[in-house]
């Protein structure tokens, strides 16, 4: 097991009703594991609990059957994390965006010259090439639309060398054409490379189609685990639709 | 369920009858505010009879400059220039006593509350104090001149330079920011490629309006003798020189009408491309 997940359970300050409450996931090296839900589900919190961006509650996490705690910067480098909202720097051109993904290696002194070492630029070239980006590596960010700007977005997680990508709802601003473009340019860069990847999605489709493992949650809970094909429709019912009291009995 | 398909449209008239009736605390706050400047006025002595009365003595001062005598330039282009001067580099010192400050007080910069407030109290004691009376001190420190002109103003503007900064940090997309602590980055290269980036065009517009304004501060500081073309000024002014005085004042819009022009075409630029 490259992860897992322990017992881990969310609850932030101030809320009546815990985020995450007892979830436990194993995730195999490799993996191509969906996190299906509804929004606020609890799937983002679980991804950032992972890589701490949000402290949990309770709970364990273990990467590579060593628990995630002290050196903060030495265990996020291992998290390429990808977003919703690309969350580019809009103004830098899409190579330093790229090249930002290498900070977690490097020096603070160095890097507040805006100074990579020539083997870092070749990693940020290689990682742009892998999404077929190489050509815009000198515009600026902003002058990309939505799609090409999410492949630069995976390209920045891939310069990190990470062992496992969070994508968390990566398509949910794209349209289903150039969202399925997207999904494919993740599943095959993690397959060439050997990374694990977990991408929350809320679209059912989209998870039946790429997903090797599907995990469903509601209101906190994991809620089915299975294959895309064992995805029925009590199943989906469970996830989408179910009441506290439902899901409590 | 054909109450709930009408009800909202009884709610939606039950609420715009309630919204018409706060309108009667907006006529109450109004006559509130009225009966406050009203009782003001009588603190600033109003008395706008007297306005009309003086305006032709005002008129009297202009028409005592015409026609400008154009001689008096060649003694002005100095202290013009100087004026430039003082500005340009009282911005620059204020971009170096504001970046700083501005990036301790900003609340996703810095996480502890102690330096955030230290930061704005420091701020806000530069900015409070004018850049005239700064002058003053600066004068009675490092002597007459341009120099202590160009510290005043980049003291003062420091303090506003420095609140505006922490204003547009403040303000960024924090998507980016997460985005590059997720990757491992530290906080100084979170700060230098995901916050920076997002503020700096802010930051060269503020820049570029508080040289406008320091242009035209600039031409009052000679008045306490820390430069510039102030100090031509009053001495026109105190002579009864009114057709030099005419020449000063001409030569302060152009150069301020240029430094408008060419700082609005800079703008343009950042925000066009």
């Amino acid at each position: 097991m490259v992860l897992e997940i322990r017992n881990v359970s969310k609850t932030y300050p101030g809320a009546a009703q815990p985020a995450l409450s007892d979830v436990s996931i194993s995730v195999p090296a490799g993996q191509f594991l969906v996190i299906l839900g509804p929004s606020g589900a609890g799937k983002s919190s679980l991804m950032r609990c992972i890589n701490r961006l949000v402290e949990p509650t309770s709970g364990q996490v273990f990467f590579e059957n060593k628990p995630i705690m002290g050196d903060l910067r030495a265990i996020r480098r291992q998290f390429g994390m990808v977003f919703q909202q690309f969350n580019l720097v809009k103004r830098l051109s899409v190579l330093t965006n790229v090249l930002s993904g290498r900070l977690g290696y490097r020096s603070v002194a160095r890097s507040l010259f805006y100074s990579f070492p020539e083997s870092d630029k070749q990693i940020a070239a290689e990682c742009l090439a892998r999404v077929n980006m190489e050509h815009k590596a000198f515009q600026r960010a902003d002058t990309l639309s939505g799609g090409e700007q999410q492949r630069v977005a995976i390209a920045r997680a891939l310069a990190q060398q990470p062992k496992v990508i969070l994508a968390d709802e990566p398509v949910a601003s794209l349209d289903p054409k150039i969202a399925r473009q997207v999904l494919g340019y993740l599943r095959q860069v993690a397959k060439e490379l050997g990374i694990t990847v977990l991408c929350n999605l809320h679209q059912v489709d989209y998870a039946r189609e790429f997903a090797e493992r599907i995990v469903g949650m509601s209101r906190g809970r994991v809620v089915f685990d299975g294959l895309a094909a064992q995805l029925n429709e009590e199943v989906l019912n469970r996830i989408y639709y179910a009441t506290a009291e439902e899901q409590a009995a | 369920m054909a109450v709930g398909v009408s009800a909202p449209g009884i709610d939606l008239l039950e609420d715009l009858r309630a919204r018409k009736r706060w309108r009667l605390h907006h006529i109450a706050l109004a006559g509130a505010i009225v009966a406050f400047l009203a009782w003001c006025a009588d603190g600033v002595n109003l008395r706008p009879g007297e306005v009309a009365g003086a305006l032709p003595a005002i008129g009297e001062y202009f028409a005592r400059m015409w026609p400008p005598k154009w001689e008096f330039s060649e003694v002005l282009w100095k202290p013009a220039l100087e004026t430039l001067y003082i500005a340009l580099w009282g911005n620059v010192i204020a971009l170096f006593i504001g970046l700083p400050l501005g990036l301790c007080a900003a609340g996703n910069v810095v996480r502890s509350r102690l330096v955030r407030n230290t930061a704005k109290a420091i701020l806000n004691l530069l900015r409070s104090i004018s850049e005239l009376i700064w002058a003053v001190f600066f004068v009675a420190a490092v002597g007459l001149g341009p120099f202590p002109g160009a510290l005043a103003l980049g003291v003062n503007f420091g303090g506003i330079l420095g609140r505006l900064y922490a204003e547009a940090l403040e303000n960024i997309d924090p998507g980016p920011v997460e985005a590059l602590a997720a990757t491992g980055a530290s906080r100084l290269q979170i700060i230098a490629y995901a916050m920076l980036p997002q503020a700096l065009p802010q930051f060269v517009t503020y820049n570029l309006y508080w040289f406008e304004v320091g242009v035209r501060s600039a031409t009052v500081l000679g008045m306490v003798g820390a430069g510039g073309i102030g100090f031509e000024l009053v001495t026109t002014i105190r002579l009864f020189e009114w057709r030099e005085t005419g020449v000063v004042l001409l030569l302060i819009l152009a150069m301020v009408t240029v430094i408008d022009l060419a700082s609005t075409y800079i703008r343009g630029r950042i925000y066009g491309s």
